[in-house]
This record gives structure tokens, C-alpha cells and sequence, in this order.
């Protein structure tokens, strides 16, 4: 997959394969549009291929340099009443209900400035487009990170990983996205830029609207600029392995390990399948537990550590190579080379290991393998199950899923498709049931992008 | 208040005793007087009733019948809010939540808690102290204010340096929308479905809807804690101070600015231990692990002298701490005693730029004539000049807004913001243009319009609005000094 | 459009005022809301008016003329208890007991009330409180009525049911009088035992000394143990606490002059006193009488004499040898001491020192029970909530007696106790030290 423009033709062309869509775009909007970003930043035809998402080829891409770039471009698609598709890196791209209509990619991987960074403030300010991992280069280089670890920071932009609310393994002491941006900067439906937040750690001067742009999926604006708060980069940090040898039994050590005064910054439970896909040997389950600061720190909590998992049967921590934190958050998802499909479920934390366990009994009982891994410390467990060649029956795909779904709402939680084959997604809702509050979300998206052109009907209630 | 008609007052209290029962409902002159003003004195407004809802079914019910009647409404907690934000700008319904104040339960496991919005903040840390935990978020007036308030505001205190503010610890609300619909958003897990809309509600002062129920994240309390005191002859070493210790590696769990006015009106109120000459003090928390916070505590130390700290003291013990504490947490009560009244601003700058800006408010404040006292969350550059006045002096109220109004205009200029945690409310809604543009501000009202179309929920706050009868004295309105001065926008 | 307000109607430098007295502490007031919390009547009904700062903006206002004296400002002032525990919390100061006193002397004197309850303020005030033979003739009456039974046949028959306004709430509250021979006035002197340390006087209080003789008495022996010679002279009448904190102004003053000329004319280190409303009150004679030249200075150095027992004894460790008394106690502290003379470490260093005796913590121990002088009889309900609340964290401690020092939180308490069937036992400090000196 490529993530950045490619030297383009100039003619609107046919697409490739068989069975997609011819590009609708009038030439002379993509004119207009070359006028703005310069021609060779309009890709059109087989240069799309990289932005095909379920089987839909979007109608053009166009990649703007500059914020004033982007807002002429939302404004030239929002008077053709042409949908939009704002793009970091891709990879939260198939994300969400497929669209009916295509539209246009809005490109924003050339907004990739890191406009400010002051650390006697302990917060930066970079354009939507910076891959996150570059990002974290520039500021530990001064000693500092911005304290969000999601997969694939190689290749997810800020504005991305914003947008999709990304995280990773160190949320549990850390936080996500909604704990450390403190401004944004939007461009919004009609092409106006507007900003929430500031610049400052504390603000509270007018509507929350980072909180709102945060897992928005795009639907609401286009993020072209962040302000985050940063922390200073621990002197040490260590990842160890507790295994188990019951599922239930790591899940009563992980209330233990809340309850006490360990201090980790993060609590990963995975199952025998999931642990092997970041390289660990660990049947049936295992805690993943990391702990930084000093490193007289670290070891008396790694020594704490196993008391206080010792009466639940886990064994002593061991240590874990670095390298398995890349993997943590898409354990489940990379033990499969395709995955059939992938939930997350978002419950409380006392369910988890109980999610996870009933999660792979209905998808055994169906004869289906899955792979299960989860921050346990906050509730977020994801779920994937193994493709099995000709039992990839959508309908029972769905069965299982929806089940899934009913037990996490069950524990006052809920459930979402992470990824899964349009058929999946077509025979069950991808994002589960908003209830009321869906209502006073359309409201917001309707208020706010009445033309309804920013990812029409991508994400939840019905929006 | 609104102009309304006698017959119609008593048909209204009718129907709303009928709704929150005869002990519930306030509308005798000198009763209505009492919640005229929130803890900002210099703003009052009059309501026409105020409620006492016991539920959320209450709650719903009254909003309902506001609704029905076109009338105003706003909630209120313990009014110790410092932007007027709970003032009945346009008259009409009060609901005071303050008999909704129960903690309805503990999920110790999960770390949650759900409450109602009349619990006083310090009590829901009271609740779950004995098992060992506590609620982050602790405003200076937490021993009165109300969770229901702090999500209004989306209040910090001296601890949110480290730990966040409060909309990072409410997990999920049940609000009476403006229409009265009762809705559930977010809940009790830590995704949510959908936008936001718990963290949306969060800091927006009343006027998307009331919560009548909160889902909070309650937390382990520390296994240590050190408290260190820093004296300087120079506010400029005490702010460079701030940024040393962070430069170290080091975020504190709070740390926190007072000044010689404020040290020796503490000292006078509570013998705390500060020293009366000091130029400006850093009083400096840690909490975490006990192992390790030594080492911790020394660079600490290290950096403060570094920066030409002349005294570095420690807490000896809890006693010793919660008294350096109380300096701190009562100094705004404390100023009562030099003065007969003060005027709280509230601002966020860059914290490399406290010098600069301590220095223009000292400047600013002079030049009208008047003393201030700084107390301020340094170590997330939030600060509070306290403008010393007496309001029976003929013109001092005014001089007192003007300088307000400067400082604002510095907090602005250094990128900074005109509201920390007090909020906007009716004391600022005119500096609003001061940091966002009008299609900043277009879009905000937009998100409003979403929650609060009739615009009846709590009118008149956040946005420069022309609408209000909020008592100016003998004459009923009066341009603001900085409309008269050009320098607001109005909507 | 939100704007800046003039606070005030009157010109400015107008000195504020009720009732003559003065209110100027209403403008150290800056509505910062931390008395909210620690009020009792606001926690039980969470109305701004019923809060010391809706008090406090209700009396500004009265003084400025904003309002007058409604029935609805008259309910919000006298629901206060004037235990003062907003003081204790409050950071700029307010002098509040000061503020709420001078109102309810101004409630008094525009809107006495009816018939019945000019009455009743006579007969307590101007009667009975004043004379501390009237006094005695009530109590040996009082004592008929318990010991030939009429007491309990009105009780137990619910004939005291039909008694009108709050006489039952009244009834409920007597005190049961003991025998003549204890209600005997305290010996007029009691020397030291052991090396002097020097010669003090004890205040035997009006209700105290009718009902807790006993108290007075275990008061002397333990100063006399201590080292101290004890007076107490016997011409001494009331204080004028209640008077004070009833709005009785006038009276109040008197009994303060002659109380004063009583005390001097004893010539003592020290004027001990054993209940709290008595000794907070005396303490603030200066403030009192400030007005008075002929009695300023006496006033102030003879408030700067007086001493809370606890206080007193607390400065040395007391002398030994103390008997062991295996008993689970836990301390109510009584308002006038905890918040109106920030006496709170010294009765528990006392108890401390007491072998055999085991402590429980009391929550909300600083919080008043209801009795607040005669509020239990104007305020029935209030005072009956505040009651229960009290009982409630009393038996949640498991100790087996609360011990407290002042007459009217004994009785108040007893009582609550009583009607919930609990066999806790309720004692004065000065019982306790005295049983472990031996007792009589």
C-alpha cells in the first residue's frame, strides 16, 4: 500500500478492474482542483488503487500542501456536493460502513509540518499529515513523547490516529487521544477553518470541540492541525509476561493488580493464539504488564508484581522483548494473516477475560478459531476470527459477531466491526446502537454539515 | 426576572409544587435574593423561581414545563462558581440540585462511580477513602462545590497537572436534555460509541442540558506523597523554576504559585507555615511509588535551586502537609481579610511565558490603581490575579474590569486562554472574540443548536450576547468598557 | 449583557448595624461558599437562606434596608444554630456568631410573637435565668413532678401530647432533677490536695447547676487534685449565654456586668469554666461590652481569665495516680468549645491519659446535635434531624458511652439515645477524670 501521491496523468481515466465505478468526477472540478494543489497532486485511475476500500474505488484523490489548500478543496467538493473521504495513512481506512458512493480522497500527507514545539511546555503543535512515528522521533529527541502508542505509527498520521481515536497498550496509565489534545485546528463542511481548544494544557474557554473531533471518523471536519500535551520521556521501561494457566484466573489477577499500588503502564491480557503472533509462548493466556520511570522503580514492581499475582496461579514475570510492544494493540488481529473478521468490544474491565472466553466458545461452537487480546486494564478487547476457507459463511460470521455484541451489551458495554468483508458488514451493523444519544449526534452532524458530505454514512448512527 | 404577571407566578408555582412538592419551590423576594450570585459577587440576576428537584424524573418535569411556558431555565449547585455561570440571566426557573446529592454507587472493581450532581465533591473522596481510593479532580473549593458544578465547568485544581481535569474522569452522564428528554450519553465503559458527546457535555456550562447522574473514575490513592515548599526573593526565579523541574524529566502531581500578597493573608488566616517575606512561594507535590520519590524529590530540590530558590523545605509529616495545603486551597477566602472584596480572574498562558505575563498583570493592575494577590496552578500555567477592591469606593468596580479585561488580552496575545477552569459564563462571554474568530464562535453555536435549539437552557452564557436582565443598578444597561472601547464583537 | 453592580443603596462609609449592634463583619464575606459544606442546617435542606452565607447576605441586606423582616427571613435566621462552625471554615474571618446574634437580638425586638411565646421568653429569660432562686424553686418543683410519678403518668398516658406550641418537644428535654441534697450549691471553697499550684474559680452555670450538681462537684475535686484551690462564689448567677444567643440583648448585658463584678471581687488565676455555651460567651465579655466604659477594660480582662476545663487542665499532664477504667468511649465536641473557642486537641489529649480507656473517633463529632441552648425547644424538628444524625454516628462508633462537656448537648443527647432504646450512656470529661481520681 502506498501512502503518498504518485506522479499522476492528467486525463480523468477508467478504473482498472472490473465491476468499479467509473470516475464521476467532471473535468472540469478535477480542474478546478489541479488549479488548487498543483497537477501533479490530482490522482485519478489506476493511481487510485491504493484508496479502494470494500471493493470501492473513490473518484479522485487530491492532496493539498497547505490548510488554505484544504479548505478550497473541501469548498470546490462541498458546492459539487461531492463526498468526501479525509486520509492520513490508511490504516483505519476500511473502518466503518462501506460508503454508497465513493467520492472524493482528501489526501492530507503533505501537511506533515511539526509547526511548533516548545518543551518547557510540555505540548507540540503539527499538521495532521505528520506520521505519528516521525512525530515521536522529533520529540524524543528533546526528551519528550506524546504519550499515545497505537499500531502502525509508521504509517498512521496524526490526524488519523485523532480521527479514529486510536490507541495502544500504554492507554492504561496514559490515556487516549481525549486525554491529550488540548487544540484543534478543522476545516468544516462549507470550507471555513476553525479552531477548538488552544494552545495551553488547561482550557476551558468555549465548547470542548477537540473531545468532539476525537473518533469522529472525519464526519464532522477535516483535521488539518493538533496541539498535545507531551510528557517527558521515562527514564526506563521494562515489559514482562505473566502466564496462566486459566483465562479466568489472569482476569481476577488483573482486578488484583488494579487494586493494588502497582503503578503499570500497561496491562495487555492475550489468549495462547494471540500471544504467539507478538512472538510469546503463553498457553492458554498471558499478562502483558509494563512498567516505566526509575529503574529502582520498575524492579520493585516487577518483584511486587508477582505477589500479588502468585494466588491467582500466575507464574513469575518474565522479561519480554521490547520489540512485542509494537504488536500488542493488533495481537489479535496479526495472528491470522487475513482474519475473517475483527470486533472490538469496549467493556468493563471485571468482564474481560469473561468476554474473551465466552467470545471464543460461541465462535468454537460454530467451528470457528479466533484470537483475542485486550487492554484489561481498561476494557477494550478485540477479537478476530481465523478465516477457514469455505466456512467464511457471512451469515454465520455475522451470528457470531452479533453475539458477541449482545454479551458485551449484556455488561453494559458494546461492540463494533473492526474489520470485515463487505458481506459481514452488509448482514450485521457495523458500529453498535447508539440509542438517543444517536439522535443528538445526527443533530450535531446535521447542524454542522448539512450537505452531508464528509464520509456520508461511514460511521455510527447512521451518520 | 422575567415580567410576569402575577396570576401566571402563582399558576407556575402551582404546577411545579405539584411537581417537586410544596417544600421544594422558592419565590418570596428575600428568598430569591440569596441565589442572585454565585460565588462572583460583582454579577447578580434574579430568578423567578427556585426549584429543589429530588430525581431526575423531577428534573425532566420541570424542564418540561419550562419548555411549555417558554420559560428560562438553569441548574445550580453550590454556587461557588466564579463566572456567574449559574445566574438566571434572563430570569425564569433556578433548579438548585443541591438535595440531589447522593452517591448512588461504588463499583470498586471497575474503578467507577455514579453520583448524583448535588454531592459535593470532597464527599465523593470521603465515600471511597476508606477502601482506599479517591476522586482526582479537587478544586480549591471542594470542600463545597458539587460534581454536578465541576462538570458544568470541567473544574481542575492544584492535582490536574498530572491526573487531568474533570473530563477526564467522567466516564458517562444521565442528562434532562433542554427539551426534557432524559438521555444517557457515554456510560460506564472507557470507548465511546458514536462522537463524544460525555466529553462534549463536559465544560459546556450549563447549556447543553442538567446531569442528573455521573459516571466518574475513581482512583487508587498513592502509596506516597511528598510535599516540598520553595521560597524565592524573585517571581521570575519562581517561574523559571516550573520549567526546570519539568525540563528534569519530572511531571509533579501538582505544583502550585503564591505570591507575598496572598502568603501573608494565608499566614493571617491559618499560621501555615509560609514565610511572610518571601517574594513569591512554589509549594510542590509528588505522588507515586514510595520507592524512588526520594530520588524524585531531589531533583526536585536540584532544580529549584538551580533557580535560585532560597529555602527548599519538605513536609515533615500528613499534619505538616495538609497545613501548607490549606494556605493554598483557602487563600481566596483569605483575601477577605485585606480586602472588603476581590474580583478572580482566571487565564491559561504557555508556561514559559509566566514571567512575562506576571509581570504585565502587576503592571496592569498598578496602573488602575489597585493591589492583586497571584495564586496559580503554575505548573500548567493556569493563573488567578486576585484584584483587590472595595466596592463602595465610587469607580473601583469599574477600574476592576478594565484591568480584568487587559489581563485577558495579555493571556490571549502569549496564546494562552481566558478560562482555565472557571469558565466563561456571563463574566467573560465578551472576551470570547479575544481568542476565537467568528467562524470559530459560528461553529460553537452550531454544536448548541444541536443540544439546545429554543435556547432556553441557560441563556445568556458563553457567547457575548445583548439579551439579559442582569442588574446593572439604577439603569437598566450599560455598554461594557470594552464594547465602549471597540473591542468586542457582539452576536 | 451581563454588567458590574453597586453592592450597596446606602451612601458609602454608612456603618452597618442592627438592633444597634454592629454588622460591619457581613462585608469580610466574599461568597466564597466553603461554610456550605459544614453547615448543619444547610446539609439537612440544602437552601441557600438556611446556609451561613445566604445568613450572612440576608442580615447585609436587612442592615442595608435591601429587605425587611419577613415571616420567611425570621424562619431562615432563627433555623441557625449559632454553633458557629462556618467560622471555623471560614477563611476570611467572618465573625459570624457576631452577625447572627445582633439579628436575632433585632428579630426580638420587631417581631416578638405571640402571646404565648413572649411568655415562655419571660418566664426563661427574664425569670428563671436571671434568678437563680426562681431557678431553684422551679427545680425542686421539677423534682416533685418526676419523683411522685406525674411525669411518667403524663408521659406514658401521651397527656403530654395535647400540651400546645412546643411544650411536649419541652417536656420531652427536662432534665431529671435530682434529690435536694444534690442540687445543694457547691461548697464555696475547695482546697488544693498536694503542692498548690494556685487558686481559680468555677463558673456553676444556671441549668448545670440544678441538673449536673454532680458535675460541679467532680469539677472541684479534680482542679483540687490538680493542685488547685477552688472557688465558688456563691452569689453568682447566669452568664447570660442563652440571654445572648436568644436575642435577650438587654438582660444579657446585665448579667455579664454582674457576673464580671462577682468574678473580680473573687481574685482568682483563672475563671474555670465546665459548659462550653458559658465559657465561649464569657470569653467574647470584651466584644460585649465594648461599649460600656465602665465595664470595657473589666470586660476584657476578665474574658482574657477564662478558661474552658479542658483547656485548663490539658497545659500539665494530670497528676497521677489515675484508676483504669476499661470503657469505649467516644467525644461529641460541644459547638461553643470546638468552634467557638477552637478547643478541639485538648479534652482528647485529656482523655489520652486516662489508663484502661479505649478512644473511638465519633464522624462529624464537630457538628451539632440540635440542643444549641433552647433551639431543641424553638426549633423542634431541626433539632430532632440533627439529633438522629447524632445518634446514628454515635452507635455506628460501638463505643459504650459518649462522653461531651456541656449540659445541654447531655441532655439533648440522652434523649435521642433514649428514643432509640440505646443503653449508651452519655458523660461529662469531667465524670470520666473524676471517677479515675475516685470520684467523691
Amino acid at each position: 500500500m502506498r501512502t503518498g501521491p504518485t506522479p499522476s496523468k492528467r486525463r480523468a481515466s477508467r478504473s482498472a478492474s472490473s465491476g468499479e465505478r467509473l470516475s464521476l468526477v467532471p473535468a472540469p472540478l478535477l480542474d478546478k482542483l489541479r488549479a488548487v494543489v498543483g497537477g501533479g497532486h490530482v490522482l485519478s485511475g489506476v493511481e487510485l488503487s491504493p484508496y479502494v476500500v470494500d471493493g470501492r474505488t473513490p473518484e479522485a484523490a487530491v492532496f493539498p500542501a497547505t490548510v488554505d489548500e484544504v479548505a478550497a478543496v473541501v469548498s470546490l467538493a462541498a458546492e459539487a456536493g461531492l463526498p468526501l473521504v479525509p486520509w492520513g495513512g490508511g490504516t483505519a481506512a476500511a473502518v466503518g460502513v462501506p460508503p454508497t458512493r465513493a467520492g472524493l480522497v482528501l489526501g492530507l500527507s503533505r501537511l506533515r509540518a511539526i509547526v511548533e514545539h516548545e518543551p518547557g511546555d510540555l505540548t507540540v503543535t503539527a499538521q495532521a499529515g505528520v506520521i505519528l512515528s516521525e512525530l515521536q522521533a522529533a520529540l524524543n529527541a528533546r526528551g519528550q513523547w506524546l504519550s499515545l502508542d497505537p499500531p502502525d505509527a509508521d504509517r498512521a498520521t496524526l490526524g488519523g490516529v485523532l480521527a479514529a481515536n486510536a490507541s495502544g497498550p500504554r492507554r492504561h496509565l496514559y490515556g487516549t487521544a481525549r486525554d491529550l489534545l488540548i487544540g484543534v485546528t478543522v476545516v468544516t463542511a462549507d470550507g471555513s477553518v476553525v479552531r477548538g481548544g488552544g494552545r495551553v494544557v488547561k482550557n476551558v474557554a468555549g465548547y470542548d470541540l477537540p473531545k468532539l473531533f476525537i473518533g469522529s471518523y472525519g464526519t464532522l471536519g477535516v483535521i488539518v492541525e493538533a496541539t498535545l500535551k507531551l510528557r517527558p520521556r521515562p527514564d526506563d521501561e521494562r515489559l514482562v509476561a505473566v502466564r496462566f494457566e486459566r483465562l479466568k484466573d489472569a482476569g481476577t489477577a488483573v482486578r488484583a493488580i488494579l487494586a493494588s499500588d502497582l503503578i503499570p503502564n500497561a496491562v495487555d491480557l492475550v489468549d495462547a493464539v494471540a500471544a504467539r503472533a507478538v512472538g510469546i509462548d503463553a498457553a492458554p493466556a498471558a499478562l502483558l504488564i509494563g512498567f516505566d520511570g526509575l529503574r529502582e522503580q520498575i524492579d520493585w514492581q516487577i518483584a511486587e508484581l508477582g505477589s500479588v499475582v502468585r494466588p491467582y496461579g500466575g507464574q513469575a514475570p518474565t522479561a519480554v522483548p521490547a520489540g512485542v510492544w509494537t504488536g500488542l494493540a493488533r495481537a489479535a488481529q496479526a495472528a491470522f494473516e487475513t482474519p475473517a473478521a475483527v470486533m472490538t468490544l469496549s467493556v468493563l474491565p471485571s468482564l474481560v477475560a469473561d468476554t474473551m472466553e465466552q467470545g471464543a466458545n460461541s465462535a468454537r461452537q460454530r467451528g470457528l478459531g479466533t484470537a483475542w487480546c485486550a487492554h484489561a486494564g481498561v476494557g477494550l478487547v478485540t477479537g478476530a476470527v481465523r478465516a477457514e476457507g469455505q466456512r467464511q459463511d457471512p451469515a454465520m460470521l455475522a451470528t457470531v459477531l452479533a453475539e458477541w455484541r449482545a454479551a458485551a451489551r449484556a455488561g453494559g458495554g458494546h461492540a463494533s466491526i473492526r474489520w470485515a468483508p463487505l458481506a459481514v458488514k452488509t448482514a450485521l451493523p457495523v458500529w453498535d446502537d447508539a440509542g438517543p444519544a444517536g439522535r443528538i449526534m445526527q443533530r450535531i452532524k446535521a447542524e454542522v454539515d448539512p450537505q452531508n458530505i464528509l464520509n456520508p454514512g461511514r460511521f455510527a448512527a447512521g451518520i | 426576572m422575567t415580567s410576569m404577571s402575577s396570576e401566571r407566578k402563582s399558576a407556575l408555582r402551582r404546577e411545579l409544587e405539584t411537581i417537586v412538592g410544596v417544600g421544594g419551590v422558592l419565590s418570596d423576594p428575600e428568598e430569591l435574593l440569596v441565589y442572585e450570585s454565585d460565588g462572583l459577587t460583582l454579577f447578580r440576576a434574579l430568578a423567578d423561581f427556585v426549584v429543589f428537584p429530588r430525581s431526575a424524573d423531577d428534573v425532566a418535569a420541570v424542564v418540561k414545563l419550562a419548555n411549555r411556558e417558554r420559560v428560562p431555565f438553569v441548574a445550580r449547585g453550590a454556587g461557588t462558581g466564579l463566572s456567574g455561570g449559574c445566574l438566571p440571566a434572563e430570569g425564569g426557573l433556578v433548579l438548585s440540585l443541591m438535595r440531589m446529592n447522593r452517591v448512588l454507587e461504588v463499583d470498586y472493581d471497575n474503578h467507577i462511580a455514579v453520583v448524583e450532581p448535588g454531592l459535593v465533591n470532597l464527599h465523593l473522596s470521603w465515600a471511597v477513602g476508606p477502601r482506599g481510593y479517591y476522586y482526582a479532580p479537587d478544586p480549591s473549593s471542594q470542600q463545597a462545590c458539587t460534581i454536578g458544578g465541576n462538570i458544568a465547568n470541567n473544574s481542575g485544581g492544584p492535582h490536574t497537572l498530572k491526573y487531568g481535569v474533570t473530563v477526564n474522569h467522567v466516564l458517562g452522564l444521565e442528562v434532562v436534555m433542554p427539551d426534557g428528554e432524559i438521555v444517557w450519553l457515554g456510560g460506564r465503559t472507557r470507548d465511546a460509541l458514536g462522537y463524544d458527546l460525555t466529553g462534549l457535555f463536559v465544560g459546556s456550562e450549563g447549556t447543553f442540558g442538567i446531569a442528573t447522574k455521573i459516571v466518574v473514575r475513581i482512583m487508587r490513592k498513592p502509596q506516597a506523597v511528598k510535599t516540598v515548599l520553595a521560597v524565592f526573593d524573585r517571581v521570575e526565579h519562581a517561574s523559571a523554576a516550573v520549567s526546570a523541574i519539568i525540563a528534569r524529566g519530572l511531571v509533579p502531581a501538582a505544583v502550585e504559585m503564591i505570591d507575598q500578597l496572598t502568603i501573608e493573608a494565608v499566614e493571617d488566616a491559618f499560621g501555615c507555615g509560609y514565610p511572610r517575606d518571601a517574594a513569591a512561594a512554589l509549594l510542590i507535590e509528588l505522588d507515586g511509588l514510595a520507592v524512588g520519590m526520594e530520588a524524585q524529590a531531589e531533583r526536585i530540590v536540584a532544580a529549584c535551586r538551580d533557580s535560585g530558590a532560597r529555602e527548599v523545605r519538605t513536609a515533615a509529616d500528613e499534619a505538616e502537609r495538609q497545613l501548607l495545603w490549606k494556605g493554598r486551597k483557602s487563600a481566596f477566602g483569605a483575601y477577605g481579610r485585606v480586602s472588603p472584596a476581590y474580583m478572580v480572574m482566571d487565564g491559561v498562558i504557555p508556561r514559559t511565558r509566566l514571567p512575562y505575563v506576571l509581570g504585565r498583570v502587576n503592571e496592569i493592575v498598578a496602573a488602575h490603581g489597585l493591589r492583586v494577590g497571584n495564586v496559580f496552578h503554575a505548573g500548567d500555567g493556569n493563573l488567578h490575579p486576585n484584584i483587590l477592591y472595595d466596592p463602595r469606593k465610587p469607580g473601583e468596580e469599574a477600574r476592576v474590569v478594565e484591568a480584568g479585561a487587559a489581563i485577558m488580552k495579555v493571556c490571549a496575545e502569549v496564546g494562552g486562554s481566558i478560562s482555565g477552569e472557571h469558565g466563561i459564563g456571563l463574566e467573560k462571554s465578551d472576551f470570547m472574540p479575544f481568542i476565537f474568530s467568528a467562524a470559530d464562535l459560528a461553529f460553537m453555536q452550531k454544536v448548541k443548536v444541536a443540544f439546545n435549539p429554543t435556547g432556553l437552557c441557560n441563556p445568556g452564557k458563553v457567547f457575548p450576547t445583548k439579551k439579559s436582565c442582569v442588574e446593572a443598578g439604577p439603569v437598566a444597561y450599560r455598554p461594557h468598557a470594552i464594547e465602549a472601547q471597540g473591542l468586542a464583537q457582539r452576536f | 449583557m451581563p454588567h458590574p453592580t453597586a453592592e450597596t443603596a446606602l451612601t458609602p462609609g454608612t456603618a452597618l448595624q442592627l438592633h444597634g449592634l454592629s454588622v460591619e463583619g457581613v462585608n469580610q464575606c466574599v461568597h466564597c461558599g466553603l461554610c456550605l459544606a459544614y453547615c448543619p442546617t444547610f446539609s439537612e435542606l440544602g437552601t441557600e437562606m438556611d446556609s451561613p452565607r445566604g445568613r450572612i447576605f440576608l442580615i447585609k441586606s436587612l442592615a442595608e434596608g435591601r429587605i425587611g423582616l419577613t415571616d420567611s427571613t425570621v424562619e431562615h435566621l432563627s433555623l441557625c444554630l449559632d454553633c458557629r462552625a462556618c467560622e471555623t471554615v471560614c477563611p476570611a474571618g467572618v465573625p459570624y456568631g457576631r452577625l447572627i446574634e445582633a439579628a436575632k437580638a433585632e428579630i426580638e425586638r420587631t417581631r416578638p410573637g405571640g402571646l404565648l411565646r413572649r411568655a415562655f421568653r419571660w418566664a426563661n429569660f427574664g425569670l428563671l435565668l436571671g434568678r437563680p432562686r426562681a431557678l431553684a424553686a422551679a427545680a425542686a418543683a421539677l423534682r416533685f413532678y418526676q419523683a411522685a410519678g406525674v411525669q411518667r403518668f403524663v408521659r406514658r398516658t401521651g397527656l403530654v401530647r395535647l400540651l400546645p406550641g412546643t411544650l411536649p418537644a419541652w417536656e420531652a428535654l427536662l432534665p431529671t432533677v435530682p434529690r435536694a441534697s444534690e442540687r445543694a450549691p457547691l461548697s464555696p471553697y475547695t482546697p488544693a490536695e498536694g503542692p498548690r499550684r494556685g487558686r481559680v474559680a468555677v463558673l456553676t452555670g444556671c441549668v448545670q447547676a440544678v441538673a449536673f450538681g454532680a458535675h460541679n462537684r467532680a469539677t472541684a475535686r479534680v482542679l483540687a487534685r490538680n493542685g488547685w484551690d477552688v472557688v465558688a462564689p456563691p452569689e453568682q448567677g447566669c452568664c447570660g449565654a442563652l440571654n445572648a444567643h436568644g436575642g435577650d440583648h438587654a438582660r444579657a448585658l446585665d448579667m455579664a456586668r454582674q457576673t464580671i463584678d462577682v468574678f473580680e471581687r473573687a481574685d482568682v488565676e483563672a475563671v474555670v469554666v465546665n459548659t462550653s455555651g458559658c465559657g465561649a460567651h464569657m470569653k467574647a465579655y470584651g466584644a460585649l461590652l465594648a461599649a460600656d466604659p465602665a465595664y470595657a477594660e473589666r470586660a476584657r480582662r476578665f474574658a482574657a481569665s477564662v478558661r474552658d476545663l479542658s483547656e485548663f487542665l490539658a497545659t500539665e499532664p494530670l497528676r497521677g495516680p489515675l484508676t483504669a477504667m476499661p470503657l469505649t468511649v467516644t467525644y461529641h465536641d460541644p459547638c461553643h468549645v470546638v468552634h467557638g473557642q477552637k478547643i478541639r486537641s485538648a479534652p482528647r489529649q485529656l482523655l489520652a491519659q486516662l489508663p484502661g480507656l479505649r478512644v473511638v473517633d465519633l464522624p462529624e463529632s464537630d457538628w451539632c446535635c440540635g440542643s444549641a441552648g433552647i433551639y431543641n425547644l424553638t426549633q423542634p424538628d431541626m433539632a430532632a434531624r440533627l439529633l438522629r444524625r447524632k445518634v446514628r454516628h454515635v452507635i455506628s462508633t460501638g463505643a459504650e458511652a459518649v462522653v461531651t462537656a456541656n449540659p445541654g448537648c447531655i441532655l439533648q443527647i440522652q434523649q435521642g439515645l433514649r428514643e432509640v432504646g440505646s443503653p449508651i450512656k452519655v458523660l461529662h470529661l469531667v465524670e470520666l477524670l473524676d471517677r479515675a481520681y475516685g470520684g467523691a
